[in-house]
């Protein structure tokens, strides 16, 4: 078992994320913008989202499936960017 | 802390604070749970992990099923392996055919099969008239390039138990002798669920990476045997009554050769793994005074393999005819320990691969020569089951420039993928899906990012081919890495 595939991983990973979110909030209220329960719940889809994208690619490239590597990453990668831009213009909805 | 704050601020501190306070509690939450699960995982034992069932990880409890998921459909029969399993009815055709008699001048049983079933004469004569010779010319051509992965087979399959002597017929073979006419003492054991656990631990320590139990079907047991064993192949066999349990154990082909097949794959290496494995729970039985029977690869059975994994929970059949298990997809080689242990027997399972293979057909369209059939399930001795041309498959394997055998349907199905959270989750995905739509998307995504050459490349030159692999050997098989042919050897 290395560090990368231990429970250790998942918790710094999990702080890091903890921390992050608290940032983003604080960068979202600056724009005005009131981070609500349904906003937080695209936040998290988005991140969970872009996440299984990177770790897509990053498994077939593991695997040296390269296809799978080029194509996921390709197409998750074109997915999450649109899927982004629409629930970033969701959570600027009722902007003050 | 000073006063000067906008209320703003401290706002924002507060939810710093709370949020930090939430980030510690979860955090010592997940050290707990970690070191928990880090204490206790299979995996931490280094070197052992196939020995105490960590690869065994699947649970089964929510898709076992009570009848084995395929029908009996008709009055069923046994098989009679001197004509219906491949290997002893080609040996025979080899000894017995003289072009000038032809069928005629074969033996009353082995006629009456081939006038019943001419595709196969054709098929089986093919392999002494074409393939062989065939194979013979490039055999001499290109067989350094394989020197290294011949060289691992056979070491792989150098250390080998000896088969069940031909002199000893089940009721002495079977049962632990002290002396003669002196049973060695039969342990009384605490339950049947202590013995199936016993049992199932035993196994794992004796190299198995997967067992299950079930009643052994007396259907699945050869009605003529393929090779002597203590039993006169000439004489039906009857099911000797001690043979009342089937403990299956199986092993699996390492990975880099399996997903180079055909060529770098080995099907002896893993033989010799469940061969042993078997051979040791067999002796492990019988040192607890209870009678035990090695049904092994490399064909010394006497019974069939497959449906009796099934029943016993390990998998489901496949189009491909055999095995396909949740945790290894068809990278399996089973043997079976007949025995009268008292054990409590496991349920078959069903999670969905009947239903994945009617749309999937990926191992029919890789098969080289088209034995995998992209039909229905056909009746076959009173059930209905994945039926393949075994002539066909059979043909190929002896064409092959590697080592024996072609395993290319194993290795292309989507269940075989890596164990990785990936390929877990696609297969867990699948069979959770009862209206089967996940089926057709996965197959769809299979074709598409895990291309694999044409199947006509797989044959070798002078059939056409070009020794294709599915994907490139790894690295301690490439003979280019490690050997100096500049001497004028190749
Ligand atoms: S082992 Fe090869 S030839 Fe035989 S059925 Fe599978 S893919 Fe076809
Ligand atoms: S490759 Fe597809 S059709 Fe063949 S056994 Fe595997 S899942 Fe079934």
């Amino acid at each position: 078992m290395t560090i990368i595939t231990s429970g250790l991983f998942w918790f710094i990973l999990g702080i890091l994320f903890c921390i992050a979110l608290v940032g983003f909030k604080i960068w979202m209220e600056d724009r005005g913008v009131k981070m609500v329960w349904w906003k937080w719940g695209l936040t998290v889809i988005w991140i969970a989202f872009a996440g299984f994208a990177i770790a897509f690619a990053g498994v077939s490239i593991g695997e040296n499936e390269m296809t799978a590597a080029g194509m996921g990453g390709l197409i998750f990668g074109i997915a999450v960017i649109v899927s982004g831009f629409i629930f970033w213009r969701l959570l600027h909805l009722g902007k003050a | 802390m000073s006063n000067n704050k906008t209320p703003e601020q401290l706002n924002r501190r507060k939810f710093l604070k709370v949020a930090g306070a939430a980030s510690a509690a979860a955090g010592g939450l997940g050290i707990g749970l970690w070191s928990v699960e880090s204490g206790k995982d299979p995996m931490s034992h280094t070197g052992e992990e196939s020995f105490q069932g960590a690869t065994q990880y699947f649970n089964r409890t929510k898709f076992e099923v009570d009848l084995p998921p395929y029908e009996k459909i008709g009055p069923t029969r046994r098989v009679d392996a001197r004509t219906e399993v491949i290997f002893s009815r080609i040996g025979r055709l080899r000894q017995e055919w003289d072009d000038e008699n032809g069928i005629d001048g074969l033996s009353d049983d082995l006629k009456a099969y081939y006038e019943k079933h001419p595709h196969y004469l054709k098929s089986d004569l093919e392999y002494f008239r074409e393939v062989l010779p065939k194979w013979r010319e490039d055999r001499q051509k290109y067989q350094d390039k394989y020197v290294l992965t011949h060289a691992w087979n056979n070491a792989m399959g150098s250390v080998w138990p000896p088969g069940i002597p031909d002199s000893e017929p089940p009721e002495i073979a079977d049962f632990p002798w002290t002396a003669p006419g002196q049973l060695a003492r039969k342990y009384k054991m605490k339950s049947p669920e202590k013995t199936a656990e016993l049992i199932k631990q035993m196994a794992y320590q004796f190299g198995s990476t997967l067992v299950g139990i079930t009643k052994l079907n007396p259907d699945w047991v050869y009605k003529h045997t393929m090779r002597n064993r203590g039993i006169d192949v000439n004489k039906p066999l009857d099911v000797p009554e001690h043979w009342e349990y089937a403990i299956v154990v199986g092993t699996p082909m390492s990975w880099d050769p399996f997903y180079a097949n055909p060529t770098y794959g080995s099907s002896r290496e893993s033989y010799a793994k469940t061969r042993i494995a078997a051979y040791r729970l067999a002796a492990f039985i019988k040192e607890l005074g209870y009678a035990a029977r090695p049904h092994t690869p490399a064909g010394d059975y006497d019974l069939m393999v497959v449906p009796i994994a099934i029943d016993a929970g390990l998998a489901e059949q496949g189009r491909h005819g055999v095995l396909v298990t949740p945790e290894m997809g068809s990278n399996i080689r089973p043997a079976v320990v007949t025995t009268n242990i008292p054990v409590k027997t496991d349920k078959p399972i069903s999670f969905g691969v009947e239903d994945f293979c009617r749309t999937c057909k990926i191992c029919a369209d890789q098969c080289p020569t088209g034995a995998i059939s992209t039909e229905d399930k056909v009746e076959v001795r009173g059930y209905r089951r994945w039926q393949i041309d075994i002539s066909k498959c059979h043909n190929f394997w002896y064409s092959n420039l590697g080592n024996v055998g072609c395993r290319l349907c194993l290795t292309s199905c989507p269940y075989s993928r890596k164990s990785n959270w990936l390929h877990r989750g696609a297969m867990k995905v699948s069979a959770n899906d009862p209206t089967g739509l996940s089926h057709g998307i996965l197959t769809d995504l299979q074709q598409r990012f895990y291309p694999a050459p044409d199947a006509e490349k797989y044959f070798i030159p002078s059939m056409g081919g070009s020794n294709a692999s599915y994907r490139k050997p790894p690295h301690w098989l490439q003979v280019d890495e490690y050997i100096d042919f500049s001497g004028g050897a190749k």
